[in-house]
């Protein structure tokens, strides 16, 4: 594994490359698109191990970190959509260009988790060359009820973390829909961010000119339903798992459960 | 001022990653930042706070690198037989060796939060190149008094506050769960807490520690969170060892606004300011007019627009009294009981 940054010298951004074990035959290269804040946090060490294995079975994997998130240059605030989505386009860019070898480009694939996943169907019509696969774990694709979310964690977190919070949160939550918008658990929203996120619909997000296209969701995820029948090729696969988004690493919640490492090691070795 | 991030895979066993961030375009300070896991975060610890530590830090010219210990977030497992402290010991002298060989740096600043204050500790009694540590929720001798008061607000506070009916039920439900495990169950193993000392050893350690470390100069900062308890009285945490003679040479703060993971940005900002003048103070005194020394003098100087208001949302708890005033600045209120 090899720690790096790339990207243009206005947006630098952090990389780690898992390079495919050597003696193996190359299956193909995967990008991971992390999810947005705690969920990132909290995801870490499981997409660390999951790009481990992959390099174990053949794949070249690359991490990396949005701008103005994890160990990348920029702040919070910094972070909207559409330069995220760039983002991804130019770790695809050093992908390509760090597991291209003399025998070839292999093929490029892209795993997108929660927010990540969402800025993968963004980002794949303008991935050069085109991508082979697009696998989506979660991705969020109801915007607004993402945002709502994200307030009512925020809160939460508020509460569990403090010895005696305010008593007025919650409160403050269900009267004023402009209370805890500008911050999520720790992370910093734009307001740019916000607006994006609040017309972010399942119908917006076509995904053409990929290769093939599979979504890991949990049973009855509406949104993804609704997009799953505009896009009849993808395939959709319904998992659970006991990974808690957006709780912290220290607590009783496994790190790496081991199903959901399973699982997503199996769709990517199809 | 622009600053440069440099990641890096670093180590005897080249197992160790970290990235160091340095200000672009000067000498900087002769004194680097050691950042670290807490608990299993990885090393850019909760809420991404060492990311934005570091970032401050370089825009003052210090220089940092937050890593990963052996076996936590992107580091690989150690393959010595040493134990779980003593392996972490190694590996953030792996990190001073680092820094030394990039920017010939030979003193350091150790920045614990939460389980990385033990790690912290540790290192700076076993070598002496490090100057400053700051331990933010480190160590705790409260006595009964501070338990009990806490129980009793909580408990004044419930009815009105569904808050803390709800973290009494998960305390409860946590209690129960942890006392009576299923049968047949193997007990579930803990890295942090393998090598685990009794409460009168750790106490002991700390003690002797602290003695070593003000006799050598070392800048020692202790800051305890929102999240422990509402209010300070007179050192708490300390419990009796408030009454040692080194208790008046360390720096000692408490703030209820900053909570033990800094979830919010506010939090962030208060303990960005605290970290970083105390950096500041230790790595250029001269630079620093004002600066506070371990004794817990004063506020450090102010790099920057938001510090004077924001140290005033602490409150540095006084030798042998409370605090008596309420300050009010920046959206923070030190609330005074």
């Amino acid at each position: 594994m090899t720690p790096l940054m790339f990207g243009p010298a206005s947006r630098r951004l952090f990389g780690l490359y898992h390079p495919a074990e050597e003696g193996r035959p190359t299956r193909g290269a995967v990008l991971v698109c992390p999810p947005f804040g705690q969920e990132a946090l909290r995801s870490h060490r499981f997409f660390k191990v999951l790009a481990d294995r992959l390099a174990r079975a053949g794949f070249s994997v690359l991490r990396f970190d949005c701008h103005g998130t994890g160990d990348s240059p920029g702040d919070d605030a910094d972070g909207d959509l559409e330069g995220w989505s760039h983002d991804v386009v130019a770790a695809h860019e050093e992908l390509r260009r760090l597991s291209t070898t003399p025998a070839g480009t292999p093929p490029l694939n892209w795993l997108g988790a929660r927010l990540g996943g969402t800025l993968a169907l963004l980002a794949a019509r303008q991935a050069r060359p085109a991508l082979d696969r697009l696998v989506l774990w979660e991705p969020v694709m109801d915007g607004p009820a993402y945002a709502r979310m994200l307030r009512e964690w925020h809160v939460h977190s508020l509460e569990i973390s403090y010895c005696i919070p305010e008593s007025s949160l919650r409160r403050q939550l269900a009267n004023d829909e402009n209370a805890f918008v500008d911050e999520a658990s720790g992370f910093g929203v734009s307001p740019r961010l916000r607006a994006q996120l609040l017309r972010l619909q399942p119908d917006g997000l076509r995904c053409e000119a990929t290769g093939r296209t599979t979504v890991i969701a949990r049973p009855g995820d509406k949104a993804v339903a609704q997009w799953a029948r505009s896009h009849p090729a993808a395939r959709v696969l319904d998992f659970d798992h006991p990974l808690d988004w957006n709780s912290d690493p220290g607590s009783s919640n496994a790190l790496v459960p081991a199903d959901a490492l399973k699982q997503l090691l199996a769709t990517m070795n199809e | 001022m622009d600053i440069e991030q440099i990641p890096i895979l670093f180590g005897p066993e080249r197992n160790l990653v970290g990235v160091i961030t340095t200000p672009a375009s000067s000498t900087g300070a002769p004194i680097a930042c050691l950042m670290l896991n807490m608990g299993a975060n990885h090393r850019g610890g909760p809420h991404r706070i060492n990311v934005k530590l570091a970032h401050r830090l370089a825009t003052m010219g210090i220089t940092s690198l937050r890593m990963d210990l052996s076996g936590l977030g992107d580091s690989g497992p150690a393959r010595t037989d040493l134990g779980y402290y003593a392996q972490c010991v190694l590996d953030l002298q792996a990190g001073m060796d680092l820094l030394r060989t990039t920017h010939g740096i030979q003193r350091f600043v150790v920045v614990g939060l939460c389980s990385g204050a033990a790690h912290a500790l540790n290192l700076s009694v076993a070598d002496p190149r490090v100057t400053g540590i700051l331990l933010f929720d480190g160590y705790s001798f409260a006595g009964r008094r501070w338990h009990w008061e806490r129980s009793l607000r909580r408990a004044l506070a419930a009815p009105t506050n569904p808050a803390v009916v709800g973290k009494t039920l998960r305390w409860l439900r946590r209690t129960f769960t942890n006392a009576a495990p299923v049968a047949g169950d193997a007990p579930a193993v803990n890295i942090f807490t393998l090598e685990k000392e009794t409460p009168a050893e750790v106490r002991a350690t700390f003690s002797r520690s602290m003695a070593t470390l003000v006799e050598r100069g070392v800048s020692v900062y202790l800051l305890y969170s929102g999240t422990q308890h509402v209010r300070d009285v007179d050192r708490d945490h300390l419990g009796t060892l408030v009454r040692e003679p080194f208790a008046d040479k360390l720096r000692y703060e408490f703030s209820r606004d900053i909570d033990h993971t800094m979830t919010s940005l506010a939090a962030q900002s208060a303990f960005l300011t605290c970290a970083s003048n105390w950096a500041l103070g230790v790595a250029l005194p001269g630079a620093a007019a004002g600066a506070t020394s371990a004794s817990g003098a004063g506020p450090a100087a102010a790099p920057e627009e938001e510090t004077p208001s924001a140290w005033g949302a602490l409150a540095p708890a006084k030798p042998g009294g409370s605090r008596r005033s309420r300050r009010e600045n920046n959206g923070f209120i030190e609330t005074v009981y």
